[in-house]
Protein backbone atom coordinates (compact mmCIF):
# COMPACT_ATOMS: atom_id res chain seq x y z
CA UNK A 1 0.00 0.00 0.00
CA UNK A 2 1.35 3.46 -0.82
CA UNK A 3 2.06 5.71 2.18
CA UNK A 4 -0.11 8.50 0.80
CA UNK A 5 -2.88 8.36 -1.78
CA UNK A 6 -4.38 11.65 -2.84
CA UNK A 7 -7.50 11.14 -4.93
CA UNK A 8 -9.26 13.95 -6.77
CA UNK A 9 -8.91 16.69 -4.19
CA UNK A 10 -10.17 20.11 -5.25
CA UNK A 11 -10.46 23.46 -3.63
CA UNK A 12 -11.97 26.69 -4.79
CA UNK A 13 -11.98 30.05 -3.06
CA UNK A 14 -15.02 31.93 -4.27
CA UNK A 15 -14.89 31.65 -8.03
CA UNK A 16 -11.20 30.82 -8.12
CA UNK A 17 -10.49 27.12 -8.60
CA UNK A 18 -7.16 26.88 -6.74
CA UNK A 19 -6.71 23.12 -7.13
CA UNK A 20 -8.61 20.97 -9.61
CA UNK A 21 -8.94 17.23 -8.92
CA UNK A 22 -5.36 16.60 -7.88
CA UNK A 23 -4.38 12.93 -7.59
CA UNK A 24 -1.07 11.26 -6.83
CA UNK A 25 0.40 8.50 -4.76
CA UNK A 26 3.54 8.47 -2.70
CA UNK A 27 5.64 5.48 -1.66
CA UNK A 28 7.49 5.28 1.63
CA UNK A 29 10.96 6.77 1.38
CA UNK A 30 10.21 8.82 -1.71
CA UNK A 31 10.81 12.53 -2.26
CA UNK A 32 8.11 14.14 -4.38
CA UNK A 33 8.68 17.64 -5.74
CA UNK A 34 5.64 19.82 -6.22
CA UNK A 35 6.37 22.63 -8.64
CA UNK A 36 4.54 25.16 -10.72
CA UNK A 37 4.45 28.89 -11.38
CA UNK A 38 3.19 31.29 -8.71
CA UNK A 39 -0.48 30.74 -7.98
CA UNK A 40 -0.44 27.22 -9.36
CA UNK A 41 -2.04 25.84 -6.19
CA UNK A 42 0.97 24.20 -4.56
CA UNK A 43 0.48 25.64 -1.10
CA UNK A 44 -3.27 25.06 -1.33
CA UNK A 45 -2.61 21.39 -2.05
CA UNK A 46 -0.29 21.33 0.96
CA UNK A 47 -2.82 22.95 3.21
CA UNK A 48 -5.45 20.40 2.28
CA UNK A 49 -3.14 17.49 3.07
CA UNK A 50 -1.96 19.09 6.33
CA UNK A 51 -5.48 19.89 7.51
CA UNK A 52 -5.41 23.69 7.34
CA UNK A 53 -8.62 23.52 5.41
CA UNK A 54 -10.63 20.57 4.15
CA UNK A 55 -10.74 19.76 0.43
CA UNK A 56 -14.06 20.48 -1.29
CA UNK A 57 -13.99 17.03 -2.86
CA UNK A 58 -11.84 13.93 -2.85
CA UNK A 59 -9.87 11.89 -0.36
CA UNK A 60 -6.46 12.00 1.24
CA UNK A 61 -5.52 8.50 2.38
CA UNK A 62 -2.55 8.17 4.71
CA UNK A 63 -1.66 4.54 5.35
CA UNK A 64 -5.12 3.64 4.11
CA UNK A 65 -7.04 6.00 6.40
CA UNK A 66 -8.91 8.95 4.93
CA UNK A 67 -7.57 12.01 6.72
CA UNK A 68 -9.25 14.64 4.54
CA UNK A 69 -11.02 17.18 6.71
CA UNK A 70 -9.18 16.33 9.94
CA UNK A 71 -7.82 19.29 11.90
CA UNK A 72 -4.14 20.17 11.68
CA UNK A 73 -3.24 18.97 15.17
CA UNK A 74 -5.01 15.72 14.53
CA UNK A 75 -3.09 15.18 11.32
CA UNK A 76 0.11 15.87 13.21
CA UNK A 77 -0.80 13.01 15.54
CA UNK A 78 -0.94 10.75 12.50
CA UNK A 79 2.77 11.52 12.02
CA UNK A 80 2.54 14.07 9.25
CA UNK A 81 4.55 17.25 9.84
CA UNK A 82 4.75 20.43 7.81
CA UNK A 83 6.76 23.60 7.53
CA UNK A 84 5.26 26.92 6.50
CA UNK A 85 6.22 29.03 3.52
CA UNK A 86 6.46 31.97 5.93
CA UNK A 87 8.06 30.43 9.00
CA UNK A 88 6.09 30.59 12.19
CA UNK A 89 8.63 30.58 15.00
CA UNK A 90 7.40 30.94 18.58
CA UNK A 91 9.22 34.26 18.73
CA UNK A 92 9.53 34.82 22.47
CA UNK A 93 10.67 31.27 23.18
CA UNK A 94 14.25 30.14 22.78
CA UNK A 95 15.30 27.82 19.97
CA UNK A 96 15.45 24.92 22.42
CA UNK A 97 11.98 25.72 23.81
CA UNK A 98 10.59 25.95 20.27
CA UNK A 99 11.81 22.47 19.46
CA UNK A 100 10.65 21.15 22.84
CA UNK A 101 7.07 22.04 21.85
CA UNK A 102 7.51 19.45 19.11
CA UNK A 103 9.34 17.16 21.53
CA UNK A 104 6.32 17.01 23.82
CA UNK A 105 4.40 15.37 20.99
CA UNK A 106 4.77 11.82 22.24
CA UNK A 107 5.61 12.38 25.88
CA UNK A 108 4.66 14.53 28.79
CA UNK A 109 8.00 14.54 30.56
CA UNK A 110 9.96 17.75 30.23
CA UNK A 111 13.26 15.96 30.58
CA UNK A 112 12.42 13.59 27.72
CA UNK A 113 11.11 16.43 25.54
CA UNK A 114 14.28 18.35 26.20
CA UNK A 115 16.46 15.38 25.35
CA UNK A 116 14.57 14.89 22.10
CA UNK A 117 14.91 18.59 21.26
CA UNK A 118 18.65 18.60 21.92
CA UNK A 119 19.06 15.54 19.73
CA UNK A 120 17.18 17.19 16.85
CA UNK A 121 19.03 20.48 17.26
CA UNK A 122 22.32 18.63 16.96
CA UNK A 123 20.98 16.96 13.80
CA UNK A 124 20.16 20.28 12.13
CA UNK A 125 23.34 21.88 13.45
CA UNK A 126 21.67 24.44 15.71
CA UNK A 127 22.87 23.20 19.09
CA UNK A 128 24.99 26.33 19.45
CA UNK A 129 21.90 28.52 19.17
CA UNK A 130 19.78 26.61 21.70
CA UNK A 131 19.35 29.54 24.06
CA UNK A 132 18.79 32.20 21.38
CA UNK A 133 15.32 33.73 21.25
CA UNK A 134 13.67 32.63 18.01
CA UNK A 135 12.86 36.26 17.16
CA UNK A 136 16.56 36.92 16.71
CA UNK A 137 17.15 34.25 14.08
CA UNK A 138 17.82 34.91 10.39
CA UNK A 139 15.27 33.82 7.78
CA UNK A 140 17.28 30.72 6.94
CA UNK A 141 17.77 29.76 10.58
CA UNK A 142 14.02 30.15 11.13
CA UNK A 143 13.46 27.61 8.37
CA UNK A 144 15.96 25.26 9.97
CA UNK A 145 14.25 25.76 13.32
CA UNK A 146 10.90 24.91 11.80
CA UNK A 147 12.39 21.80 10.29
CA UNK A 148 13.81 20.86 13.69
CA UNK A 149 10.42 21.35 15.35
CA UNK A 150 8.87 19.03 12.75
CA UNK A 151 11.53 16.39 13.26
CA UNK A 152 10.98 16.48 17.01
CA UNK A 153 7.46 15.13 16.42
CA UNK A 154 8.95 12.00 14.78
CA UNK A 155 7.05 12.31 11.49
CA UNK A 156 6.72 9.64 8.83
CA UNK A 157 5.71 12.16 6.18
CA UNK A 158 7.22 15.62 6.00
CA UNK A 159 5.73 18.44 3.95
CA UNK A 160 8.32 21.11 3.17
CA UNK A 161 7.04 24.43 1.85
CA UNK A 162 9.90 26.35 0.21
CA UNK A 163 12.61 25.61 2.75
CA UNK A 164 15.43 27.06 0.66
CA UNK A 165 13.65 30.33 -0.24
CA UNK A 166 15.85 33.22 0.78
CA UNK A 167 18.94 31.06 1.25
CA UNK A 168 22.32 31.83 -0.31
CA UNK A 169 23.64 29.17 -2.73
CA UNK A 170 25.85 27.62 -0.07
CA UNK A 171 23.04 27.61 2.46
CA UNK A 172 20.80 25.99 -0.15
CA UNK A 173 23.39 23.24 -0.67
CA UNK A 174 23.57 22.65 3.08
CA UNK A 175 19.77 22.45 3.25
CA UNK A 176 19.71 19.96 0.35
CA UNK A 177 22.23 17.86 2.20
CA UNK A 178 20.04 17.95 5.28
CA UNK A 179 16.93 16.92 3.32
CA UNK A 180 18.86 13.94 1.98
CA UNK A 181 19.85 12.95 5.50
CA UNK A 182 16.20 13.25 6.59
CA UNK A 183 15.17 10.97 3.73
CA UNK A 184 17.90 8.53 4.77
CA UNK A 185 16.22 8.34 8.18
CA UNK A 186 13.26 6.80 6.36
CA UNK A 187 11.08 9.91 6.33
CA UNK A 188 9.00 10.41 3.19
CA UNK A 189 8.99 13.97 1.86
CA UNK A 190 6.82 16.18 -0.31
CA UNK A 191 8.50 19.47 -1.14
CA UNK A 192 7.17 22.61 -2.73
CA UNK A 193 10.10 24.49 -4.16
CA UNK A 194 10.84 27.24 -6.63
CA UNK A 195 14.56 26.67 -6.87
CA UNK A 196 14.75 24.16 -9.73
CA UNK A 197 18.26 23.01 -8.93
CA UNK A 198 17.02 21.88 -5.52
CA UNK A 199 13.86 20.16 -6.75
CA UNK A 200 15.56 18.46 -9.66
CA UNK A 201 18.49 17.38 -7.51
CA UNK A 202 16.44 15.84 -4.73
CA UNK A 203 13.14 14.59 -6.09
CA UNK A 204 12.52 11.06 -7.26
CA UNK A 205 9.43 12.33 -9.01
CA UNK A 206 8.14 15.77 -9.82
CA UNK A 207 4.52 16.85 -10.12
CA UNK A 208 3.81 20.07 -12.01
CA UNK A 209 0.75 22.16 -11.22
CA UNK A 210 -0.49 24.99 -13.39
CA UNK A 211 -3.66 26.96 -12.64
CA UNK A 212 -4.63 24.21 -10.22
CA UNK A 213 -4.32 21.42 -12.76
CA UNK A 214 -1.73 18.68 -12.91
CA UNK A 215 0.08 19.10 -16.21
CA UNK A 216 2.90 16.61 -15.76
CA UNK A 217 4.17 13.91 -13.40
CA UNK A 218 7.37 11.96 -13.77
CA UNK A 219 11.06 11.81 -13.06
CA UNK A 220 12.85 15.16 -13.04
CA UNK A 221 14.61 14.70 -16.41
CA UNK A 222 11.45 13.80 -18.31
CA UNK A 223 9.40 16.54 -16.72
CA UNK A 224 12.00 19.21 -17.41
CA UNK A 225 11.86 18.39 -21.12
CA UNK A 226 8.07 18.17 -21.30
CA UNK A 227 6.84 20.79 -23.79
CA UNK A 228 3.65 21.44 -21.75
CA UNK A 229 5.75 22.23 -18.69
CA UNK A 230 8.10 24.49 -20.63
CA UNK A 231 5.12 26.29 -22.04
CA UNK A 232 3.61 26.82 -18.59
CA UNK A 233 6.87 28.18 -17.21
CA UNK A 234 8.26 30.09 -20.15
CA UNK A 235 5.32 30.78 -22.49
CA UNK A 236 4.28 29.17 -25.77
CA UNK A 237 7.13 30.64 -27.85
CA UNK A 238 9.81 28.71 -26.00
CA UNK A 239 8.01 25.39 -25.84
CA UNK A 240 9.75 23.94 -28.88
CA UNK A 241 13.08 25.61 -28.38
CA UNK B 1 23.74 30.89 29.93
CA UNK B 2 26.81 31.42 32.09
CA UNK B 3 24.82 33.42 34.63
CA UNK B 4 22.36 30.62 35.15
CA UNK B 5 23.58 28.80 38.26
CA UNK B 6 24.24 32.14 39.97
CA UNK B 7 20.86 33.38 38.78
CA UNK B 8 19.10 30.34 40.17
CA UNK B 9 20.87 30.82 43.48
CA UNK B 10 19.74 34.42 43.68
CA UNK B 11 16.17 33.49 42.75
CA UNK B 12 16.10 30.91 45.53
CA UNK B 13 17.46 33.37 48.09
CA UNK B 14 15.03 36.07 46.98
CA UNK B 15 12.06 33.67 47.19
CA UNK B 16 13.03 32.39 50.63
CA UNK B 17 13.62 35.92 51.93
CA UNK B 18 10.28 37.19 50.65
CA UNK B 19 8.48 34.14 52.07
CA UNK B 20 9.95 34.73 55.54
CA UNK B 21 9.22 38.41 55.28
CA UNK B 22 5.60 37.79 54.32
CA UNK B 23 5.14 35.32 57.19
CA UNK B 24 6.60 37.79 59.70
CA UNK B 25 4.61 40.80 58.54
CA UNK B 26 1.61 40.43 60.90
CA UNK B 27 4.02 40.50 63.85
CA UNK B 28 5.31 43.88 62.80
CA UNK B 29 2.26 45.53 61.27
CA UNK B 30 -0.14 46.26 64.11
CA UNK B 31 -2.11 48.94 62.35
CA UNK B 32 -5.34 47.46 61.02
CA UNK B 33 -5.38 49.78 58.04
CA UNK B 34 -1.94 48.83 56.78
CA UNK B 35 -2.74 45.19 57.33
CA UNK B 36 -5.86 45.72 55.24
CA UNK B 37 -3.80 47.26 52.42
CA UNK B 38 -1.51 44.24 52.57
CA UNK B 39 -4.42 41.83 52.46
CA UNK B 40 -5.90 43.72 49.51
CA UNK B 41 -2.53 43.60 47.75
CA UNK B 42 -2.23 39.87 48.33
CA UNK B 43 -5.81 39.40 47.17
CA UNK B 44 -5.18 41.29 43.94
CA UNK B 45 -1.88 39.46 43.46
CA UNK B 46 -3.79 36.21 43.76
CA UNK B 47 -6.54 37.31 41.38
CA UNK B 48 -4.12 38.72 38.80
CA UNK B 49 -2.18 35.44 38.97
CA UNK B 50 -5.38 33.49 38.33
CA UNK B 51 -6.16 35.79 35.39
CA UNK B 52 -2.60 35.29 34.14
CA UNK B 53 -3.08 31.50 33.86
CA UNK B 54 -5.36 31.94 30.87
CA UNK B 55 -4.56 35.44 29.64
CA UNK B 56 -0.85 35.79 30.31
CA UNK B 57 0.21 32.41 29.06
CA UNK B 58 -2.10 32.15 26.04
CA UNK B 59 -2.29 35.79 24.98
CA UNK B 60 -6.09 35.81 25.13
CA UNK B 61 -7.45 38.92 26.83
CA UNK B 62 -10.26 38.45 29.32
CA UNK B 63 -11.98 41.58 30.58
CA UNK B 64 -14.71 39.62 32.29
CA UNK B 65 -12.94 37.81 35.09
CA UNK B 66 -14.94 39.80 37.62
CA UNK B 67 -17.98 37.74 36.62
CA UNK B 68 -16.16 34.57 37.67
CA UNK B 69 -15.16 36.16 40.93
CA UNK B 70 -18.75 37.29 41.45
CA UNK B 71 -20.06 33.79 40.81
CA UNK B 72 -17.69 32.45 43.47
CA UNK B 73 -18.67 35.12 45.98
CA UNK B 74 -22.40 34.86 45.41
CA UNK B 75 -22.53 31.07 45.38
CA UNK B 76 -20.61 30.71 48.63
CA UNK B 77 -22.54 33.50 50.33
CA UNK B 78 -25.96 32.28 49.16
CA UNK B 79 -25.15 28.75 50.28
CA UNK B 80 -24.21 30.06 53.72
CA UNK B 81 -27.31 32.26 54.05
CA UNK B 82 -29.85 29.83 52.64
CA UNK B 83 -28.49 26.40 53.41
CA UNK B 84 -26.02 27.01 56.19
CA UNK B 85 -23.21 25.53 54.07
CA UNK B 86 -19.77 26.59 55.31
CA UNK B 87 -18.03 28.95 52.87
CA UNK B 88 -15.06 26.57 52.96
CA UNK B 89 -17.27 24.12 51.07
CA UNK B 90 -19.29 26.80 49.30
CA UNK B 91 -16.18 28.32 47.76
CA UNK B 92 -15.38 25.00 46.08
CA UNK B 93 -18.94 24.68 44.78
CA UNK B 94 -18.78 28.26 43.50
CA UNK B 95 -15.44 27.52 41.86
CA UNK B 96 -16.87 24.52 40.05
CA UNK B 97 -19.83 26.63 38.84
CA UNK B 98 -17.45 29.35 37.61
CA UNK B 99 -15.35 26.74 35.87
CA UNK B 100 -18.41 25.53 33.97
CA UNK B 101 -19.36 29.08 33.04
CA UNK B 102 -15.80 29.94 31.97
CA UNK B 103 -15.62 26.93 29.70
CA UNK B 104 -19.04 27.73 28.18
CA UNK B 105 -17.94 31.30 27.42
CA UNK B 106 -14.58 30.19 26.06
CA UNK B 107 -15.92 27.34 23.95
CA UNK B 108 -17.26 29.30 20.97
CA UNK B 109 -14.59 32.02 21.19
CA UNK B 110 -11.50 29.84 21.18
CA UNK B 111 -12.51 28.42 17.81
CA UNK B 112 -12.18 31.89 16.34
CA UNK B 113 -9.12 34.06 15.92
CA UNK B 114 -9.31 37.71 16.79
CA UNK B 115 -10.79 39.85 19.54
CA UNK B 116 -13.91 37.74 20.02
CA UNK B 117 -12.89 36.34 23.36
CA UNK B 118 -12.18 39.78 24.82
CA UNK B 119 -15.49 41.15 23.53
CA UNK B 120 -17.47 38.16 24.71
CA UNK B 121 -15.99 38.25 28.21
CA UNK B 122 -16.89 41.94 28.58
CA UNK B 123 -20.41 41.35 27.30
CA UNK B 124 -20.94 38.30 29.47
CA UNK B 125 -19.69 39.96 32.65
CA UNK B 126 -21.74 43.09 32.08
CA UNK B 127 -24.90 41.12 31.35
CA UNK B 128 -24.40 39.12 34.54
CA UNK B 129 -23.77 42.27 36.58
CA UNK B 130 -26.82 44.08 35.22
CA UNK B 131 -28.99 41.03 35.70
CA UNK B 132 -27.83 40.61 39.30
CA UNK B 133 -28.32 44.31 40.04
CA UNK B 134 -31.91 44.09 38.88
CA UNK B 135 -32.90 40.78 40.39
CA UNK B 136 -34.32 40.86 43.89
CA UNK B 137 -35.16 37.22 44.04
CA UNK B 138 -34.94 34.12 41.87
CA UNK B 139 -36.46 30.68 42.57
CA UNK B 140 -37.22 31.92 46.06
CA UNK B 141 -33.56 32.80 46.71
CA UNK B 142 -33.01 36.40 47.73
CA UNK B 143 -30.33 38.14 45.65
CA UNK B 144 -31.26 41.64 46.83
CA UNK B 145 -30.23 43.25 43.54
CA UNK B 146 -27.92 46.25 43.67
CA UNK B 147 -28.08 46.33 47.48
CA UNK B 148 -25.93 43.25 47.65
CA UNK B 149 -25.73 40.56 50.29
CA UNK B 150 -24.32 40.72 53.78
CA UNK B 151 -22.66 37.65 55.19
CA UNK B 152 -24.42 36.84 58.49
CA UNK B 153 -22.06 37.36 61.40
CA UNK B 154 -21.28 34.26 63.42
CA UNK B 155 -18.57 35.67 65.67
CA UNK B 156 -15.27 33.82 65.80
CA UNK B 157 -16.18 30.75 63.75
CA UNK B 158 -13.20 29.34 61.81
CA UNK B 159 -15.34 26.52 60.43
CA UNK B 160 -17.54 29.15 58.79
CA UNK B 161 -14.62 31.23 57.46
CA UNK B 162 -15.11 33.93 60.11
CA UNK B 163 -12.34 35.12 62.37
CA UNK B 164 -11.61 37.84 64.89
CA UNK B 165 -9.29 40.40 63.43
CA UNK B 166 -7.55 40.47 60.10
CA UNK B 167 -4.50 38.31 60.74
CA UNK B 168 -6.14 34.94 59.89
CA UNK B 169 -7.40 36.39 56.61
CA UNK B 170 -3.89 37.57 55.90
CA UNK B 171 -2.53 34.05 56.24
CA UNK B 172 -5.37 32.52 54.22
CA UNK B 173 -4.83 34.78 51.23
CA UNK B 174 -1.06 34.42 51.58
CA UNK B 175 -1.45 30.64 51.38
CA UNK B 176 -3.79 30.97 48.40
CA UNK B 177 -1.27 33.18 46.63
CA UNK B 178 1.56 30.74 47.38
CA UNK B 179 -0.56 27.92 45.97
CA UNK B 180 -1.41 29.74 42.76
CA UNK B 181 2.25 30.72 42.30
CA UNK B 182 3.33 27.12 42.78
CA UNK B 183 0.72 26.03 40.26
CA UNK B 184 1.85 28.61 37.69
CA UNK B 185 5.48 27.68 38.27
CA UNK B 186 4.74 24.02 37.76
CA UNK B 187 2.53 24.68 34.74
CA UNK B 188 5.14 26.85 33.08
CA UNK B 189 7.49 23.89 33.05
CA UNK B 190 4.95 21.30 32.00
CA UNK B 191 3.80 20.31 28.57
CA UNK B 192 0.70 22.42 29.07
CA UNK B 193 2.79 25.54 29.72
CA UNK B 194 4.89 24.99 26.62
CA UNK B 195 1.77 24.43 24.55
CA UNK B 196 0.05 27.54 25.88
CA UNK B 197 3.08 29.68 25.10
CA UNK B 198 3.30 28.14 21.64
CA UNK B 199 -0.38 28.98 21.03
CA UNK B 200 0.26 32.53 22.21
CA UNK B 201 3.18 32.94 19.82
CA UNK B 202 1.59 31.31 16.78
CA UNK B 203 -1.56 29.24 16.87
CA UNK B 204 -1.13 27.73 13.39
CA UNK B 205 2.45 26.83 14.16
CA UNK B 206 1.40 25.18 17.41
CA UNK B 207 -1.37 23.18 15.75
CA UNK B 208 1.07 21.92 13.12
CA UNK B 209 3.01 20.35 16.02
CA UNK B 210 -0.05 18.48 17.26
CA UNK B 211 -1.34 21.01 19.77
CA UNK B 212 -5.12 20.88 20.03
CA UNK B 213 -5.33 24.60 20.72
CA UNK B 214 -9.03 24.71 21.60
CA UNK B 215 -8.56 22.02 24.21
CA UNK B 216 -5.55 23.67 25.82
CA UNK B 217 -7.16 27.12 25.82
CA UNK B 218 -10.26 25.68 27.46
CA UNK B 219 -8.19 23.84 30.07
CA UNK B 220 -6.39 27.06 30.95
CA UNK B 221 -9.71 28.90 31.10
CA UNK B 222 -11.16 26.22 33.37
CA UNK B 223 -8.24 26.42 35.81
CA UNK B 224 -8.25 30.20 35.76
CA UNK B 225 -12.03 30.38 36.31
CA UNK B 226 -11.84 27.97 39.23
CA UNK B 227 -9.08 29.95 40.94
CA UNK B 228 -10.74 33.30 40.27
CA UNK B 229 -13.98 32.13 41.89
CA UNK B 230 -12.08 30.90 44.97
CA UNK B 231 -10.67 34.41 45.25
CA UNK B 232 -14.15 35.87 44.84
CA UNK B 233 -15.36 33.78 47.78
CA UNK B 234 -12.45 34.92 49.91
CA UNK B 235 -13.32 38.52 49.10
CA UNK B 236 -16.95 38.07 50.08
CA UNK B 237 -16.04 36.39 53.38
CA UNK B 238 -13.33 38.90 54.20
CA UNK B 239 -15.51 41.97 53.62
CA UNK B 240 -18.63 40.10 54.78
CA UNK B 241 -20.47 41.93 52.07
CA UNK B 242 -20.86 41.44 48.35
CA UNK B 243 -22.59 43.47 45.66
CA UNK B 244 -22.71 43.31 41.86
CA UNK B 245 -20.93 46.62 41.29
CA UNK B 246 -17.84 45.79 43.34
CA UNK B 247 -17.65 42.06 42.71
CA UNK B 248 -18.75 41.74 39.09
CA UNK B 249 -18.05 45.19 37.66
CA UNK B 250 -15.93 45.98 34.67
CA UNK B 251 -13.58 48.11 36.81
CA UNK B 252 -12.55 45.05 38.74
CA UNK B 253 -11.86 43.06 35.56
CA UNK B 254 -9.80 45.89 34.14
CA UNK B 255 -7.81 46.19 37.36
CA UNK B 256 -6.87 42.50 37.21
CA UNK B 257 -5.85 42.73 33.56
CA UNK B 258 -3.87 45.89 34.23
CA UNK B 259 -1.94 44.33 37.09
CA UNK B 260 -1.07 41.34 34.95
CA UNK B 261 0.01 43.47 32.01
CA UNK B 262 1.96 46.07 34.01
CA UNK B 263 3.70 43.41 36.08
CA UNK B 264 4.52 41.05 33.24
CA UNK B 265 2.15 38.64 31.52
CA UNK B 266 2.93 34.98 31.27
CA UNK B 267 5.36 34.95 34.19
CA UNK B 268 4.92 33.66 37.73
CA UNK B 269 6.03 36.83 39.50
CA UNK B 270 4.79 39.50 37.06
CA UNK B 271 1.15 39.74 38.22
CA UNK B 272 2.32 39.92 41.84
CA UNK B 273 4.60 42.85 41.08
CA UNK B 274 1.74 44.58 39.28
CA UNK B 275 -0.65 44.00 42.18
CA UNK B 276 1.83 45.20 44.80
CA UNK B 277 2.46 48.38 42.82
CA UNK B 278 -1.10 49.24 41.84
CA UNK B 279 -3.13 48.14 44.88
CA UNK B 280 -1.33 50.29 47.48
CA UNK B 281 -1.16 53.17 45.01
CA UNK B 282 -4.91 52.91 44.49
CA UNK B 283 -5.69 52.46 48.21
CA UNK B 284 -3.51 55.32 49.35
CA UNK B 285 -4.82 57.80 46.79
CA UNK B 286 -8.38 56.77 47.58
CA UNK B 287 -7.81 57.17 51.29
CA UNK B 288 -5.90 60.45 51.20
CA UNK B 289 -7.31 62.24 48.16
CA UNK B 290 -10.46 60.25 47.46
CA UNK B 291 -12.75 62.92 48.88
CA UNK B 292 -11.24 65.72 46.82
CA UNK B 293 -10.54 63.89 43.59
CA UNK B 294 -12.81 60.90 43.18
CA UNK B 295 -11.50 58.46 40.58
CA UNK B 296 -7.93 59.71 40.90
CA UNK B 297 -6.69 56.15 41.36
CA UNK B 298 -8.00 55.37 37.88
CA UNK B 299 -5.97 58.25 36.47
CA UNK B 300 -2.92 56.84 38.23
CA UNK B 301 -3.62 53.37 36.79
CA UNK B 302 -3.81 54.92 33.33
CA UNK B 303 -0.52 56.75 33.80
CA UNK B 304 1.22 53.65 35.11
CA UNK B 305 -0.07 51.67 32.13
CA UNK B 306 1.20 54.26 29.65
CA UNK B 307 4.60 54.41 31.33
CA UNK B 308 4.83 50.64 31.47
CA UNK B 309 4.00 50.28 27.79
CA UNK B 310 6.53 52.93 26.84
CA UNK B 311 9.45 51.80 28.94
CA UNK B 312 8.79 48.22 30.02
CA UNK B 313 6.54 46.60 27.40
CA UNK B 314 7.16 43.18 28.92
CA UNK B 315 6.27 44.45 32.38
CA UNK B 316 8.04 45.27 35.62
CA UNK B 317 9.45 41.78 35.54
CA UNK B 318 11.79 42.83 32.71
CA UNK B 319 14.50 44.62 34.77
CA UNK B 320 14.25 41.94 37.46
CA UNK B 321 14.89 39.22 34.92
CA UNK B 322 18.03 40.98 33.84
CA UNK B 323 19.09 41.15 37.46
CA UNK B 324 18.53 37.46 38.07
CA UNK B 325 19.60 36.30 34.62
CA UNK B 326 16.91 35.09 32.23
CA UNK B 327 15.88 31.62 33.22
CA UNK B 328 14.26 29.68 30.49
CA UNK B 329 11.49 27.25 31.34
CA UNK B 330 13.45 24.64 29.42
CA UNK B 331 16.05 24.42 32.14
CA UNK B 332 14.49 23.27 35.34
CA UNK B 333 16.15 22.90 38.70
CA UNK B 334 17.26 19.39 37.81
CA UNK B 335 18.62 20.13 34.35
CA UNK B 336 22.22 21.02 33.75
CA UNK B 337 22.95 24.41 32.21
CA UNK B 338 23.84 24.01 28.55
CA UNK B 339 27.36 24.75 27.53
CA UNK B 340 27.02 26.65 24.30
Amino acid sequence: MPLLQVANISKSFGGNQAVKSLSFTLETGEILGLIGPNGAGKTTAFNMIAGYFPPDTGEVRFKGENIAGLRAWNISHRKIARTFQLSKPFGDLTVLENVMVGGFHHQESRVAARRKAEEVLAFVGMEGQASVEANNLTVVDRKRLELARCLATDPELLLLDEVVAGATPSEAIAMMEMIRRIRDMGITIIMVEHVMRVVMGLSHRVLVLHHGETIAVGDPQTVSRDPVVLKAYLGARYAHA
Amino acid sequence: MATEPGGRHRVAIASAASAILMLAVPLAVMDEYYLHVLIASLFFAYMASAWNIVCGYTGQLSLGHSALSGIGGYVSTLLLINAGVSPWVGMLIGAVCAMGVGVLVGWPCFRLRGPYFALTTIAFAEILRIWTENTEEIFGIELRGAQGLSVPLKGHAPALFQFDGKVPYYFIILAMLAAVMALAWWMERSRMGFYLKAIRADQDGAEALGVNSTRYLLSAMAVSSFLTALGGSFYAQYFRYINPERNMGLDFSIELALMGIVGGQGTVVGPILGAFLLTPAGEITRATLGGKFPGLHLVIYGLVLILAMLFLPKGLIQPLRRLFGRRSAASGATAQPTQA
